[in-house]
């Protein structure tokens, strides 16, 4: 029997591939391009901040648009609610989209996102007409306000973004997961190997959203595969859902065949 | 052979490749350069650069081959600079890898991402070892990296040295004014060979290729002394502090996909700065002699391009490894027709 499953849905939008990826720190463009393709992503996060405008850096821009991937501009580097607001309409204007994936950086050295004054970025853009998905830590409560104010993605962290720990806390994430089950939910940073996506998507994350554990591997373009593969194998198992853990072995094989004297 | 009788040659950019090819070609051929600005007051992303030969350091982003073609760069500075009517500093004494505790994940995933180099090994430092090679860091850092292979040059002293022996040479100067390569001449003149140096200016007769943004420091610092250059592991940048002599230190290099050729922004400035502060307090006293940003011409895939079409030869893309790459790549290029 095969369970049939839902897309991934972001506000309203539907995308077969449930790995959104980064477009930064590769190698070369080129690698980059290519590891888009093998990743299957259907949605690549860019940062307007970096490339100081996009006019200037059209050329980069270009290699993006080359990819005809749906862009997910992101407000990477911000650390301030006015700088957010600024930053979003500009991309918007630029990248003629509502969505902004919302960074708000609280603590320079982990990147860690201010989860106060993400709350008051976060109403004044949905506000503004954006459809926000906010970078936040894994707090239930940060997230749940999130909700509220409108947030139909919630972006909660894996672990700091590049360290590549994989999910620090998963009981966060199940506990976010079981309280908000309506919501799109996707494992923002902190991924490093493809297992810590599976791992994602077996808690019922939607998708996971990543760039270090790719751009940064040996191999960028391999890599991207595995992860591929790893967002289909975990929600494939999600879907399945996995057998109930026991404390005592339970044979899978009949023992009928066995002399009892083998038996205990 | 009298200068009138050699085959005759035009350089078009006297950039960084310019002026290596101009020094390979000077004795056999009579040369003229072209350059948009004027030739004593370049603009070239050259002299912004710290002008490392780091073929070991730069492994870790390049394919091995073209680190190979660094190890040989590196072999034929000396002849080059051996061409100079002045002297250029020139050193081969390494570099050294420095990491802060916390970003002790970032020195072990940049160790594992050296590619091998025939003959060549990278050393692991403790602090007692990073204190013998540059005493002035000994007690600031406790792990790091020694890659003895590598050396650095002064980019504005052979920038300098190179123009004074050319004009010593002979070589004719067509300066500030666009040079327009077409039909196999240069501005309706003909030349035998026609080498096409211009980086980013060639972008209409070279599609794909594209600006990255680089932001360097140029301090004086009378308080600080390395021996090498120092990189100091970074989570964003590639970041190193290359000693020039006297006290002047090249901090750089920030590297961002635009086309922006504006001023310095105030965060790589505060950047690169806290960066060079922490490896050694004295840059606090530094002044600072220059905070610039340019645009270095790569192409899609980061590597070096080489075309000759008829008598025209095209050099481009060098990229962050103008300095590292340049003299392999100008010979590789002239060896496919001049030389």
């Amino acid at each position: 029997m095969m369970h049939s499953d839902k897309p991934l849905t972001i506000y309203g939008e539907q995308f077969d591939s449930r790995l959104l990826i980064g477009s930064a720190l590769y190698p070369s463009p080129e690698i980059m391009q290519q590891s888009l393709v093998a990743s299957q992503a259907q949605i690549v996060t860019v940062s307007l901040r970096r490339q100081n405008s996009v006019s200037a850096g059209d050329d980069f821009w270009q290699l993006i648009k080359d990819t005809g991937l749906r862009v997910l501009p992101n407000t990477a580097g911000c650390h301030s609610v006015k700088e957010v607001v600024t930053l979003a309409q500009m991309c918007r204007e630029v990248f003629a989209t509502d969505w902004i994936k919302l960074e708000l950086i609280g603590d320079e050295y982990n990147l860690q996102p201010d989860p106060i004054a993400l709350l008051e970025a976060t109403e004044i853009l949905i506000k503004q007409g954006f459809k926000v998905l906010p970078y936040c830590t894994d707090d239930l409560v940060v997230c749940q306000r999130l909700a509220d104010l409108g947030c139909e993605v919630l972006m909660p962290w894996g672990a700091p973004i590049g360290t590549g720990k994989g999910l620090l806390n998963p009981y966060n994430l199940k506990t976010i997961r079981e309280r908000l089950p309506d919501h799109t939910l996707i494992v923002d940073a902190g991924l490093g190997l493809p297992s810590h996506a599976v791992q994602a998507l077996e808690l019922g994350y939607d998708a996971v959203l990543l760039n270090s554990a790719i751009a940064g591997a040996g191999c960028p373009v391999t890599m991207a595969s595995a992860f591929n593969h790893a967002v289909v194998a975990g929600r494939a198992a999600y879907v399945a859902q996995a057998m109930p853990e026991k404390e005592v072995a339970a044979p899978s094989t009949p023992t009928m065949g066995m002399p009892f004297w083998h038996q205990n | 052979m009298s200068q009138t009788n050699k085959p005759r040659v035009a350089i078009v950019g006297f950039g960084l490749t310019g002026r290596v090819a101009a020094l390979m070609l000077a004795e056999q051929y009579q040369l003229s350069v072209f350059e948009r600005d004027l030739v004593a007051a370049p603009a070239s992303v050259g002299t912004l650069a710290a002008a490392m030969l780091a073929p070991m350091a730069e492994s870790v982003i390049c394919e091995q081959d073209l680190a190979e073609q660094g190890l040989h760069a590196m072999a034929l500075w000396p002849e080059l600079l051996a061409k100079l009517d002045a002297p250029v500093f020139f050193q081969q004494q390494g570099t050294v890898i420095v990491a802060h505790q916390q970003d002790r994940g970032d020195l072990l995933s940049f160790q594992r991402r050296l590619k091998p180099l025939a003959g060549h090994q990278a050393q692991n430092l403790d602090g007692h070892g990073i204190g013998a090679l540059e005493p002035e860091l000994a007690g600031r850092f406790h792990q790091g990296l020694y890659l003895p292979c590598e050396g650095q040059l002064d980019n504005l002293a052979f920038y300098a040295a190179s123009l004074r022996t050319l004009q010593n040479r002979g070589v004719r100067f067509h300066e500030g004014a666009e040079a327009h390569i077409a039909q196999g001449r240069v501005n309706g003149e003909a030349f035998d060979w026609i080498i096409d140096c211009r980086g980013l200016d060639a972008k209409k007769d070279s599609p794909g290729l594209r600006g990255v943004r680089g932001e360097v420091a140029r301090i004086y610092a009378p308080e600080v002394s390395l021996q090498r250059p120092v990189r100091l592991m970074h989570p964003r940048y590639p970041l190193y502090i290359a000693p020039k002599p006297n006290h002047e230190f090249v901090i750089g290099a920030t590297e961002i996909e635009s086309q922006d050729r504006g001023d310095i922004t105030v965060r790589s400035t505060l950047e690169l700065l806290s960066a060079a502060y922490t490896v050694h307090s004295g840059f606090a006293e530094g002044r600072v002699m220059s905070l610039r940003a340019g645009l270095r011409p790569a192409y899609k895939d980061n590597r070096p391009h080489i075309s000759v079409t008829d008598n025209v030869i095209r050099i481009n893309g060098l990229y962050r490894h103008g300095f590292l790459l340049a003299p392999a790549v100008v010979q590789h290029a002239l060896q496919q027709g001049v030389l």
